[in-house]
C-alpha cells in the first residue's frame, strides 16, 4: 500500500513519538496541580507553548492549545464573532472556517465572500473592496487543502491592519510548508494549526497570535488555556505538536517529487500558474476523480477526490467552483500529496498504475461518450 | 475490487443499452453480442461514481456468457449485495444492463427451449400477484413489461403505468423471486401506433380510446411475441376478464368482479391473441388481489392506480393535445338548428353526452350533442335529443358472428341489444351519447364476439 495522501494527514515521525512517549507514561500527571507529579507535566507544556511560540514568532501567552485545527478555527470565529459584525471571508475556506460562517450566516450574521481567481488565489484587489473599517473579522487561509494554492497573506494582512481588521489565518496546511511570522500579521491577528498535518498526533492543534487574547471563550470550564480552551493540559499531544513542527524538514524533496509526478503526467493542475505547497498536485483528469480513488484504492494507492458523490447527489467542490472550474472537471479533480518520507519509487510505481487505471477508465468513460 | 477488463463497448452489438442522468449526471451503457440466446460477449462503458462503475464492472462479469433470461434475473438487490453504494446508483447500472438485454429482444433475439410462462407486469398490484401465483405453482415465470411513451411534460409521469419508476417496481417483483424480467423499450413504436392516432382523432373531433385501441392493436401483440421469443405459449396478464372458447373460437369473457370487469378493454383483441392469454384474476375480485397481494408483502400491494390516459401521466387532455398540434380556436356553441347560443375556446375535446364546459343558460339543460370540426362548433341540445338507435360501425371484427349481439358502447356502459348489417348497428332501444371513436364491444352474453369502432351515430 503506498499512502499519497498527505494533505488529509501524514504519519507520525520518530521523533514526535519518541518525545511524546514520557507524558503518556511517567510524566502522566495534570498539568494544573501543583505537585511534583503535575510540575513534572506542566514543564513539558510550558516547553511545548514556547517552542510553539517562537516557530511561529509569537509569545509564549498566545498560544491556545486545542483538540484539532477544526477547534482552532472555530475558536478563531466563534471567539471573535461573540460580539457580532460584519466578516469578510475567502470563497474557499476549508469547512472549518466556512461551515461556521454558513451557520453565523443562517443565524443572521453578515458574511462577504472574497472571490479568487482561476488559479485560485483570493482576488486580493477585490477583497480589498470588501473590507470595510468596522467589519469584526477577515479570514483568509494560508493555503488551500484541495490545490495547495498559497495566498497571499502579507497583502491581506496590510489591508487588515490599516482597516485595523482583526484576520484569521487557517494555517492548518499552510504550516506544512511555510515559515509563518504571526507577529507581522497584527495585534488581534489569529493562526490555526494542527500536528498531524505536521508528522505529529491527531487530535491536537493550536490557535496562536496576539489576538488569542481578545476572543470570548466558546467553551467553559477549570480556566487553562487562559480559560478561552479550559480542559485538563494534553501535554503529550502539545509536545508532539511542538516536536513536529520544530522538526519539520523543508519542502525541497516534496516539491522535487511532485513536479516529478506532474511532468510525467501532463495532466492539466489546478492552480498550477500558482505558489503552491511543496506536496500538492490536484490534478484535473478528465475522468471522475471519485471512481479513479477506488480504482487507485484497489490498485494500492491511497489518494483523494475533491468533489465526491454523497448518496445520488454530486457535490462538486465549492472551492474548484470558486476557481470557475466547470462541475465536470471538477468531479475529475484527483488530488495527490506527497509526504516528508514519500520516495521517488513509490511516486513512480503511483505513475504506472495511475496510467494503466486512467487508460482503462477512459475506455468506460468514451463507451458512453 | 472494480474490475475494468469489461470496460469499453462492442461494434455493431446485438443489444444496446443506456441510462442515467439524474442528479449525479451518471451515465452507464452496455453492449452485448448475442448467440442462439446468450450472450457471448459483453462489454459495459461508464462515466459514473465509484458505486455506479462497481455495479456495471460486477453485472457484466455476472451476465458474461449467461443467457438473455439469466441476465435478466440479476437486479438492484443482488448487485448491492456484492458492491455496496447506495441503490439509487446502483439502479443505474442495472437500468442500463436491462435496457441492453430489452434490446436484443426488440432486435429479434430469442433463447431456446420452451415450457415457460411470459407474464405482462404493469408495475401495479393485479399483475404482482398474477407473477406470485406463477411462482408459487412452478410455471416458470418471466416478468415482461412494455416501456411506453408518456408526455414528457406530463406533471406526474412517474405515476404512469409504464413509466420508468413503474418498469423498475415490476422488475423488483420479479428480482425478489428470482424470476427474470425484460424490459421493452417500445416508445416510439407506442407513440406512433396508439398516441398519434389518439391526436388525429381529436382532431378530427373524435373521442377515441386508446386503451382498446392499444390492447387489440398494439401491446398484447407485443407481449405474445416476446412470449415466442423466450418459448412461452401463454402471456399471463392481470386484467380483470377471462378467456372462454365459442364454437371452437377463443374469445374475451367478463370477469367476475363487475366493477372491475375489463372486457370491454380487450374487446379488439383478435382471437389468436386471445387463444394465448391467460388470466388468473378472472374469478377474482379486486379486494381478493388486494389481500393475496398484502398476504405475500408485495411491494405494489400499496400502489395506486391510475385509471386514466396513461400517457397523460396525470395531465390534462386540452394543454395536451394544444402541445400536440391540434389547433383549438374560439367558436360557437350552438343549437341544432345552426342558432349560436354561446362561445367555446376549442371545440377540441368536447364529447357527446358532456354537459361541463358547455356554459350557455337555457331552460332545459344543454348537452353535447357532437362537434362539428369543419366548423368549429358544439352543437348542443336537451338530453332528449340524445338519444340515437343506428350507429356506423367502422374496422368491424366479428370472432364469432351471430344473429344478435349485447352491444357496449362506452366503457361500463349498460349493454343494448342490437343487430348488425353492413356497418350498421341498429339498437334496440335509445343509446345515450353516442360518440364516435368509441369502441363498440359486440358481446353474446357476457362474451366478447366481436369488436367495432363507432364511426358516427345518426340521429333520430
Ligand atoms: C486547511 C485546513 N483547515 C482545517 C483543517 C481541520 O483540521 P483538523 O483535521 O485537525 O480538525 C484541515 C484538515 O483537514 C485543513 O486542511
Amino acid at each position: 500500500m503506498i499512502y499519497l495522501d498527505h494533505a488529509a494527514t501524514t504519519p507520525i515521525r520518530d521523533a514526535v513519538f519518541e518525545a511524546m512517549l514520557p507524558y503518556l507514561r511517567e510524566r502522566f500527571g495534570n498539568a494544573s496541580e501543583p505537585h511534583a507529579h503535575g510540575r513534572a507535566a506542566r514543564a513539558g507544556l510550558d516547553t511545548a507553548r514556547a517552542s510553539v511560540a517562537s516557530a511561529l514568532g509569537a509569545g509564549a501567552d498566545d498560544v491556545v492549545f486545542t483538540g484539532s485545527g477544526t477547534e482552532a478555527d472555530n475558536l478563531a470565529v466563534a471567539g471573535r464573532l461573540a460580539g457580532g459584525g460584519r466578516v469578510v471571508a475567502s470563497a474557499i475556506e476549508h469547512p472549518a472556517v466556512r461551515e461556521r460562517l454558513l451557520a453565523y450566516a443562517a443565524s443572521g450574521g453578515d458574511v462577504a465572500w472574497a472571490p479568487v481567481t482561476g488559479d485560485g488565489l483570493v482576488d486580493v484587489a477585490v477583497l480589498e473592496s470588501l473590507v470595510q473599517s468596522d467589519d469584526a473579522l477577515v479570514c483568509v487561509m494560508g493555503a488551500n487543502n484541495v490545490t495547495g494554492v498559497v495566498q497571499p497573506i502579507a497583502e491581506v494582512a496590510a489591508i487588515c491592519q490599516a482597516r485595523r481588521v482583526p484576520l484569521h489565518v487557517d494555517a492548518v496546511q499552510a504550516a506544512t510548508a511555510l515559515a509563518l511570522d504571526v507577529a507581522a500579521l497584527g495585534d488581534r491577528a489569529t493562526v490555526a494549526i494542527a500536528a498531524h498535518k505536521l508528522g505529529g498526533p491527531k487530535g491536537v492543534g493550536a490557535l496562536v497570535g496576539r489576538g488569542v487574547r481578545t476572543l470570548a471563550p466558546t467553551v467553559y470550564g477549570g480556566g487553562q488555556e487562559r480559560g478561552i480552551r479550559p480542559g485538563t493540559e494534553d501535554v503529550a499531544g502539545a509536545v508532539g505538536l511542538a516536536t513536529a513542527l520544530a522538526t519539520l524538514p523543508n519542502g525541497e524533496r516534496r516539491a522535487a517529487l511532485r513536479d516529478r509526478l506532474e511532468s510525467r503526467l501532463a495532466l492539466p493542475v489546478a492552480g498550477a500558474n500558482a505558489p503552491r505547497l511543496p506536496g500538492h498536485a490536484c490534478l484535473l483528469t478528465g475522468l471522475r476523480g471519485d471512481t479513479l480513488v477506488r480504482l487507485l484504492d484497489d490498485a494500492g494507492f491511497s489518494v483523494a477526490a475533491s468533489s465526491a458523490c454523497a448518496a445520488g447527489d454530486a457535490a462538486p467542490s465549492h472551492v474548484l467552483a470558486a476557481m470557475g472550474i466547470d462541475d465536470r472537471a471538477a468531479r475529475g479533480a484527483l488530488r495527490v500529496t506527497v509526504g516528508v518520507a514519500t520516495t521517488e519509487h513509490e511516486v513512480d510505481r503511483f505513475l504506472a498504475a495511475f496510467a494503466d487505471v486512467h487508460a482503462r477508465l477512459a475506455a468506460a468513460a468514451r463507451a458512453v461518450g | 475490487m472494480i474490475d475494468l477488463a469489461l470496460a469499453g463497448a462492442i461494434d455493431r452489438p446485438d443489444g444496446d443499452g443506456r441510462a442515467g442522468g439524474g442528479r449525479c449526471d451518471d451515465a452507464v451503457r452496455f453492449t452485448v453480442a448475442i448467440d442462439d440466446g446468450r450472450i457471448v460477449a459483453i462489454r459495459f462503458g461508464a462515466d459514473a461514481c465509484p458505486s455506479t462503475t462497481a455495479a456495471a464492472a460486477w453485472l457484466a462479469t455476472a451476465a458474461s456468457g449467461v443467457t438473455l433470461l439469466d441476465a435478466a434475473r440479476l437486479g438492484t438487490a443482488a448487485a448491492q449485495a456484492v458492491v455496496g453504494g447506495a441503490r439509487a446508483c446502483v439502479e443505474v447500472a442495472v437500468d442500463a444492463l436491462h435496457a441492453a438485454i430489452g434490446d436484443a429482444f426488440c432486435r429479434g433475439a430469442s433463447v431456446p427451449g420452451d415450457g415457460r410462462l411470459a407474464v405482462a407486469m404493469s408495475g401495479g398490484v393485479d399483475s404482482a400477484v398474477a407473477l406470485v401465483e406463477a411462482h408459487a405453482a412452478g410455471l416458470a415465470p418471466v416478468g415482461v413489461t412494455l416501456a411506453l411513451w408518456i408526455d414528457p411534460l406530463a406533471p406526474d409521469a412517474s405515476r404512469a403505468c409504464c413509466a420508468p419508476d413503474a418498469v423498475r417496481r415490476a422488475r423488483d417483483a420479479c428480482h425478489a423471486l428470482g424470476v427474470p424480467h425484460v424490459g421493452l423499450d417500445l416508445r416510439d413504436a407506442f407513440r406512433e401506433r396508439v398516441v398519434d392516432p389518439f391526436i388525429a382523432a381529436y382532431a378530427a373531433g373524435a373521442t377515441p380510446n386508446p386503451c382498446t385501441r392499444c390492447n387489440g392493436d398494439f401491446r398484447l401483440h407485443e407481449l405474445v411475441a416476446f412470449a415466442d421469443r423466450i418459448g412461452a405459449r401463454r402471456l399471463r396478464t392481470g386484467h380483470y376478464a377471462r378467456v372462454d372458447e365459442l364454437d371452437g373460437v377463443a374469445v374475451i369473457g367478463r370477469g367476475v368482479d363487475e366493477t372491475k370487469d375489463q372486457s370491454y378493454m380487450l374487446a379488439r383483441v383478435p382471437a389468436d391473441v386471445v387463444a394465448r392469454l391467460d388470466l388468473p384474476l378472472a374469478g377474482r375480485t379486486k379486494a381478493d388481489t388486494r389481500a393475496v397481494a398484502v398476504a405475500h408483502g408485495l411491494a405494489a400491494a400499496g400502489v395506486a392506480e391510475s385509471q386514466e390516459v396513461c400517457f397523460l401521466g396525470g395531465g390534462q387532455l386540452r394543454p395536451f393535445l394544444r402541445r400536440a398540434g391540434v389547433r383549438a380556436s374560439p367558436g360557437a356553441v350552438e343549437d341544432e338548428r345552426g342558432r349560436r347560443l354561446g362561445g367555446h375556446d376549442g371545440s377540441i375535446g368536447f364529447t357527446p353526452g358532456q354537459r361541463r364546459g358547455v356554459g350557455v343558460s337555457a331552460d332545459e339543460p344543454l348537452y353535447v350533442l357532437r362537434t362539428d370540426v369543419a366548423r368549429n362548433a358544439v352543437v348542443v341540445a336537451p338530453r332528449s335529443r340524445l338519444g340515437t338507435r343506428q350507429v356506423w360501425l367502422d374496422e368491424v371484427r366479428l370472432s364469432v358472428p351471430q344473429e344478435r349481439y349485447d352491444a357496449v358502447l362506452r366503457h361500463r356502459a349498460a349493454p343494448i341489444s342490437a343487430t348488425l348489417h353492413d356497418g350498421m348497428l341498429t339498437l334496440e332501444r335509445d343509446a345515450f351519447a353516442v360518440a364516435p371513436g368509441q369502441t363498440a364491444a359486440l358481446y353474446a352474453g357476457d362474451l366478447v364476439v366481436g369488436s367495432a369502432m363507432i364511426a358516427s351515430a345518426p340521429i333520430g
